[in-house]
């Protein structure tokens, strides 16, 4: 319709450029319309036999028609560069990768392409153009014809691939690529520096899309967020993302795996809408690197039950974190705390007590040295502690240097701080004016808050669902252990939570409004979390002396407090599971003993392959980061890889970190396997191309010319007979009569 | 009318769970009193720790201290007194009053209060129950001091008890080096610490010739190594406390049995 109306294809229109042919000035026949239109409007007021309005209406439709006629005077044109006929190559991707071979409706996809390919439009593109065709998937290769292909490639790369087009357009006039694909890229979209230059080269991609935008019953897992690392024995947390269509109400299992070993269920009802978030916490297990499988069990009847589970690595790390904890007046609380870390393996406890006015005593020390001065006085002591926790300790015991170092402990050494409530705790000991109160996820009262009444400590939706609260693994289970805690033997009152802080308890005292118990923040590369109470070792007292509920809370809590403390040397890769994929960027953050950043410093990392060798790469400094040292490392094989990154400088030895990553084949194309419209569509228009659907896929061949790469004529397409512009004058003069016939001035 | 019978309920039950909200405050025991100290005005004070005196059963070996039994052996003067020595000595935050653990009517309530003292052992004469408490209670994190008992006779009295609550543990005599004896004071050179009889009988020893020669500091360990009951046998701290303002009792007695009460609280609560 719109081609009969306009003459040309709205490709034209989009594409090109309106210009007038007659080589009149343009200033003429803008001066023209207005001479007529005055001329008009004269004419109609010398004699008003019409009110004003009805007047107006006339003369508007009068000077519509002049000005369109002289317009035409002037010639009107689109100027457009168009590929020269058997000049230019079109190069023709077709995707054969594994998604490509789901039958949606009967056939498989890649045999839809072939059909639409073979059937109209490469005939067409024959007749103008060199074609050129590839298959791709990884990379694009080369192929003859596009008949009986297979859809047995891993991976889908469509930035890859068109990359390898691009660098062809030199060699060869390309005018236009033509990508027939589901869109299932596997890296996650084109990256922007092979659209820049694919702008540069003024390529457009055109992109012909097959397969439902979403199966009808299917079930996804879209991602799992867990954690890189994780000492011995720790509970884990993943953040489910699921998405499904057709299940919407129904109750699948939530579960984890490792080496099909299920180490973790969790029944979880599917909610209407199309994607909702879920938690499953697991155990990690001893030492080494870990691979989860998680997901949810196939439902029946789902067209896709290979994207229902993913793979995470967690290393980990049979390190002992040490926790420097100081306490300044002897307290039950102090004890427990110490006795429910006792079986830990991963936690050692270090701690100062202030026994009397002027004693203190330590315990867990490694000699008789260790913080024989008391608290630290210098970064670069209190820094080699990985976590540190302030007891009852008036503000005004440490030294403003002192303070500033244990704001600095959390904020530029991303250790843990943890602040205990007591008589010389909070606001009590008079941290408000202090740089500790600025680290702290809650607000201090500006009055003493502390009191040692018994009250009950209730979790939050944030508790429920957090790793830290975690007793029993079922989350009802879990929710009901605490409604039958002990109570606590003390509490401060505490002030609002901060933006970003997370309350996972709150204190509720018969009669008195809740107020946050435990909260925990990120601050600075570090973690700050207040507990406020000195009173929880009544929940080691007051239940049977084999509950595990008191030392587990505890354990759990300090592994969140230091399980993320780096080292100096800290090595880490956003991809630590390569689906079909093989390159590992490595980035290695490199600090000193007071954690302060380091230049020109020579770092290194050494990767044991899965065939048992080794691998050497050289990390660079990151030039937008300071500090940073960046690398790339290409798996060839699948597998799990270690990485070993040591840093020197001038033979000073800075640190080392390992760092685990697994390369997995056949997977990437389970994931996504419907249709990924919005990445054709968002190619196709920052390239200057077109989107098409199988179906009208034959409007390609006559739209395809439109291009500015390859060899190229402008061609100037006279608009002055399009049937539209006859239309509008039939229109115009018709509309005029017909109302003067019914104003009765005919 | 339904109306206010519901409130009524949801007051008293708000007092109810107010009233079970709180531990055992501070309470005299007028009638049993050994030697009666005046009660501070801060009596009933919130604090960190306090004297906790059990009140255990003498039962069959209640001797000359009759139906009331030994447990108030120079109480409550011998706890308040101990109680300003660990104020003013120490950072703990302690209350002026002494409370009484009823291991015979409250017995539950010894978890809120995780160090306890028990005076003249040798006369006590525990149930099956309170043994099974008393052995809970120290495997949960509880510290027991047992003091002033003295002899063969009354080290038997008290093991005939101590071994119902731990028949698969020995007693044996602390080390010089074990931590009890250093957390705030260095207590390797003790003496034996004698009651107020040594200033008319001027022997230092109670029962001499039947086992009291010797003091010992003994004590039953937990499976991490940590003292759970520690025993001042053939000596009497409870004396040294209750007569640290006589000025014939001697101060190195004194002074000794305040160090030792305070490293035994101190440890008690720090390991």
């Amino acid at each position: 319709m719109f081609e009969f109306l306009f003459k040309y294809p709205l490709a034209i229109f989009q594409k090109g450029k309106f210009v007038l042919l007659s080589g009149w000035p343009v200033w003429l026949l803008l001066v023209l319309i207005a001479v007529a239109g005055g001329a008009l409007f004269w004419n109609i007021r010398r004699r008003p036999v019409l009110s004003s309005m009805r007047s107006t209406a006339i003369w508007l439709a009068q000077t519509a028609l002049i000005a369109l006629v002289l317009l035409l005077l002037w010639h009107p044109a689109i100027s457009v560069a168009r590929l020269r006929p058997q000049e230019n190559v079109v190069a023709v991707l077709l995707d054969h990768s594994r998604s490509m071979g789901i039958a949606d409706t009967g056939t498989p996809r890649l045999r839809n392409a072939e059909e639409v390919l073979n059937g109209q439009l490469l005939p067409e593109l024959n007749k103008r153009f060199q074609v050129r065709m590839y298959e791709f998937g990884r990379d694009a290769v080369r192929i003859d014809q596009a008949r009986n292909l297979v859809a047995d490639d891993n991976a889908t790369r469509i930035g890859d691939s068109l990359k390898h087009i691009a660098s062809e357009a030199g060699t060869m006039p390309l005018g236009a690529i033509v990508v027939m694909s589901d869109g299932g890229d596997n890296t996650g979209g084109v990256d922007r520096d092979t659209i820049e230059q694919l702008r540069q080269l003024r390529i457009p991609v055109h992109t012909i899309g097959f397969g439902p935008d979403h199966f009808a019953k299917d079930i996804e897992i879209v991602d799992v967020a867990a954690p890189a690392r994780a000492l011995v024995q720790s509970r884990l947390s993943a953040r489910v993302a699921i998405r499904q269509h057709g299940y919407a109400g129904q109750t699948v299992k939530l579960i984890v795996r490792e080496n099909d070993h299920p180490l973790a269920e969790q029944a979880i009802v599917l909610k209407p809408d199309a994607e909702q978030s879920e938690t499953v916490v697991f155990n990690a297990g001893a030492a080494g690197a870990h691979s989860f499988q998680i997901g949810v069990v196939p439902m029946p009847g789902e067209q896709n039950d290979r994207n229902n589970s993913v793979v995470r690595l967690v290393s980990v790390v049979p390190k002992k974190m040490r926790i420097l904890y100081m306490e300044g007046e002897p307290r039950w609380e102090y004890k427990f705390i110490r006795r429910a870390l006792e079986d830990d393996q991963s936690i050692e406890i270090v701690t100062i007590l202030r026994t009397t006015q002027n004693k203190i005593y330590r315990q867990g020390t490694r000699d008789e040295h260790e913080l024989e001065n008391g608290f630290p006085a210098k970064a670069e002591e209190l820094f080699k502690y990985d976590g540190l926790i302030i007891g009852s300790v008036e503000a005004n015991y440490f030294s403003p240097e002192q303070q500033n170092m244990i704001r600095d402990f959390a904020d530029k050494r991303g250790g843990g701080v943890l602040f205990l409530a007591g008589r010389f705790a909070l606001s009590d000991g008079g941290y408000e004016k202090t740089p500790m109160a600025e680290m702290m996820p809650l607000r201090l009262a500006k009055e003493k808050t502390w009191s040692r009444d018994f009250a009950t400590a209730s979790l939050t939706d944030a508790g429920r669902e957090s790793v830290i609260c975690r007793i029993e693994e079922d989350r009802t289970q879990n929710a009901a252990r605490w409604q039958k805690m002990p109570q606590i033997a003390n509490y401060a009152v505490m002030g609002a939570p901060k933006p970003g802080a997370v309350v996972l308890m709150n204190v509720a005292e018969a009669g008195h409004r809740p107020s946050p118990l435990l909260a925990i923040q990120n601050y600075g590369h570090g973690r700050v979390g207040v507990f406020a109470t000195a009173g929880s070792w009544r929940w080691k007292m007051l239940q049977d002396h084999t509950d595990k509920t008191h030392s587990m809370f505890w354990s759990q809590l300090l592994r969140w407090l230091v399980t993320e403390t780096p080292g100096p040397v800290q090595a880490s890769t956003p991809r630590q599971v390569l689906s079909d994929d093989t390159r590992v960027p490595l980035r290695v953050s490199v600090r000193d003993k007071n954690y302060d950043i380091v230049s020109g410093a020579t770092v290194q990392t050494m990767v044991s392959r899965p065939d048992g060798g080794s691998d050497t790469v050289d990390l660079k400094p990151d030039p937008l980061e300071p500090g940073m040292y960046i690398g790339e490392y290409t798996a060839d094989k699948p597998g799990t890889y270690v990485a070993e990154t040591s840093a020197h400088q001038d033979k000073t030895d800075l640190g080392s970190d390992a760092l685990t990553f697994r390369r997995e084949d056949g997977v990437a194309e389970n994931f996504g396997a419907a249709q990924n419209r919005d990445l054709l569509e968002k190619l196709s228009r920052d390239t200057g191309g077109n989107y098409y659907t199988s179906s009208n896929a034959r409007r390609l061949s006559g739209e395809v010319a439109i291009s500015e790469a390859g060899i190229t004529a402008h061609d100037n397409l006279d608009i002055w007979d399009m049937p539209i512009v006859f239309l509008l004058v039939i229109l115009i003069r018709g509309g005029e009569w017909l109302l003067r016939r019914k104003w009765g001035v005919v | 009318m339904r109306f206010r019978i519901a409130i009524l309920a949801v007051l008293l039950f708000c007092c109810f769970s107010a009233l079970l909200a709180f531990q055992a405050r501070f309470k005299e025991y007028s009638g049993e009193e050994d030697n009666p100290a005046p009660v501070p005005k801060d009596a009933f004070e919130l604090t960190e720790w306090t004297f906790a005196r059990l009140r255990y059963p003498s039962g069959r070996y209640a001797g000359y201290s009759g139906e009331r039994g030994s447990w108030p052996t120079d109480f409550p003067k011998a706890d308040r007194q101990f109680l300003q020595g660990v104020r003013r000595l120490t950072r703990i935050h302690t209350r002026s009053t002494e409370q009484v653990i009823d291991l015979i009517n409250d017995a539950q309530e010894i978890y809120n209060w995780p160090w306890t003292y028990a005076v003249e052992v040798g006369h006590w004469d525990l149930t099956d129950e309170q043994c099974m408490l008393l052995r809970e209670y120290l495997l949960r994190g509880g510290f027991l001091m047992v003091d002033d008992f003295h002899g063969t006779f009354e080290w038997d009295v008290f093991t005939q008890s101590m071994s119902r609550v731990f028949p698969d543990r020995a007693i044996v005599e602390i080390p010089d080096a074990d931590p009890i004896f250093h957390t705030v004071y260095d207590l390797e050179q003790r003496v034996q610490v004698p009651g107020l009889q040594y200033l008319y009988s001027h022997r230092i020893c109670e029962k001499c010739e039947n086992g009291g020669k010797e003091p010992h500091w003994r004590a039953i360990y937990d499976d991490d190594g940590r003292v759970m009951v520690a025993m001042c046998f053939n000596q009497d701290d409870g004396d040294a406390w209750e007569h640290a303002d006589n000025p014939q009792y001697e101060a190195k007695y004194t002074s000794q049995a305040y160090r030792l009460g305070i490293n035994y609280v101190i440890y008690a609560m720090t390991h």
